[in-house]
């Protein structure tokens, strides 16, 4: 099997691959990239996420990300990239900040951001679902909550959003790297503003955690802000993409969601299931094992991969239809095992939120389909560059 | 009918609580840390609905 799974491709080319090695191997072998294991069947993926102990997500290369292929010179992300028990006490932090209670909190923000953002589209009859909506109202909510001022939220969003809305070797991608530097640089500043004069804010509740009885270092604080812009802002924005455009090539999936709203909340596991916005997470073999058939020796690499997972008919009846009341729908778009998403929690709230703003304002949008851009790139996050939408235009606060 | 959660298996998806709020409560972080329960009279259909949410599979339901 030789298959370089960062290679550029459209996502129906993606889930086709997968499709294709899912129902011959789901545990296979590629020699590009290193050389990796490739886990395509929805139960190999879920013993894997929760096989912590046989499939370390903790930094190998100081350097260079775990938890994805391709060698990224970025910040070490945690907890994401701890193992127990060094995990325990840094996921508690970042999990009390986005507990349920802690994100139903921050509800009606999303909803206040989804409807500015819809504001501003109303009279022109025209919005670019992307960097109008989509891409702006996770930004907003994660980014006001930590305490960032309205003036840094484009920036930021811009710097997670850049490297993958844009293909390899473009101008953006080449200043990703210093768009990274210059987020963390906005996030020292505002940790240490806040270790002088506290305020009431998602920062300062980080500075002031604990962990394991002692206070949060400020690096430690630093590094789980970044984690979770990182984690939510762009991943958030994808799901919406995905589900806007369904519901514009699948306007009876859409019709029926204008009928009955509460169909939302199984809708929403359906967007995850079938349009998971990160799709694949690797892991390092701690000790040598046979999973899946396959001898593994420490060391290897293995990319594990949640969007195939979601479309597994060994795990879903007919996978790659949308039923919008689908039941069970177990999927692992927030993963699984210990390194479940966090925020998973808000991630649902923010959306449902943008999604019922969406379609009280503007149940009648149409998406352009000639002018749709999809990431040039679908082996990690997946998601959308450009949805131009167009609708008969009305007064700005309908 | 009784409900046992493997509390170990339970990664805090919170789906359990999410399909059915009358019969799954949650700790302050979103885990189930029950990992005993009786199943109130009148609620073992959203009972089994909430087991079936969980994608851990960490919930077993055992009519006695």
């Amino acid at each position: 099997m030789d298959w370089d799974v960062l290679a550029p491709t459209t996502m129906a080319e993606n889930d086709a691959a997968w499709r294709a090695l899912r129902s011959t191997c789901p545990v296979a072998w590629t020699p590009r990239n290193g050389g990796h294991w490739v886990v395509s069947g929805y139960e190999q993926v879920a013993e894997a996420f929760r096989g912590w102990e046989q499939f370390s997500s903790a930094r190998t290369d100081p350097a260079v990300s775990s938890i994805t292929l391709g060698n990224a010179q970025i910040p070490r992300l945690v907890p994401e990239e701890m193992d127990p028990p060094e995990w325990h006490p840094v996921r508690r932090v970042l999990a009390r900040q986005l507990s349920p209670a802690a994100s139903e909190r921050l509800r009606p923000r999303a909803r206040h951001w989804a409807s500015h953002c819809l504001d501003a589209a109303m009279e022109s009859g025209r919005c670019e679902l992307v960097t109008e909506f989509a891409f702006p109202v996770p930004a907003a909510v994660a980014l006001e909550w930590l305490g960032f001022p309205s003036s840094d939220w484009e920036m930021m969003s811009h710097a997670f959003h850049d490297p993958l809305a844009h293909p390899r070797g473009s101008s953006e991608q080449a200043r990703a790297g210093k768009a990274f530097l210059t987020v963390m640089g906005r996030v020292r500043d505002e940790i240490a503003a806040r270790t002088v004069r506290p305020r009431d804010d998602g920062m300062t509740s980080i500075l002031h955690s604990d962990v394991e009885g002692q206070p949060v270092s400020t690096e430690l604080a630093e590094a789980l802000v970044f984690m979770t812009i990182g984690g939510g802002v762009d991943t958030t924005s994808a799901l919406a993409s995905a589900a806007l455009l369904h519901l514009h090539r699948q306007p009876d999936d859409r019709a029926r969601l204008l009928e009955d709203r509460t169909l939302l909340e199984s809708a929403t596991e359906e967007f995850l299931r079938l349009y998971p916005p990160a799709r694949t997470h690797a892991r390092t073999v701690t000790g040598d094992i046979e999973f899946g058939g396959c001898p593994m020796r420490a060391g290897d690499r293995v990319l594990l991969s949640e969007t195939s997972a979601g479309r597994d008919p060994l795990a879903f009846d007919d996978p790659d239809r949308f039923v919008i009341d689908r039941f069970p729908n177990r999927h692992l778009a927030f993963g699984a095992g210990i390194h479940r998403c966090p925020g998973s929690h808000l991630a649902r709230i923010v959306f449902t939120e943008m999604l019922d703003e969406l379609l009280d304002r503007i149940p009648d949008y149409r998406i352009v389909d000639e002018e749709v851009v999809e990431y040039p790139n679908w082996a990690s996050i997946g998601g959308w560059a450009k949805l131009p939408a167009v609708f008969p235009p009305r007064p700005r606060g309908s | 009918m009784r409900i046992s959660v493997d509390t170990n298996r339970c990664s805090g998806h919170a789906r359990c609580r999410a399909v059915a709020p009358e019969v799954y409560e949650l700790d302050e972080l979103g885990y189930n840390v029950t990992p005993q329960q009786t199943v109130p009279a009148g609620l073992e259909e959203a009972s089994r609905r909430g087991a079936e949410a969980c994608p851990e599979q960490a919930i077993t339901i055992e009519d006695d």
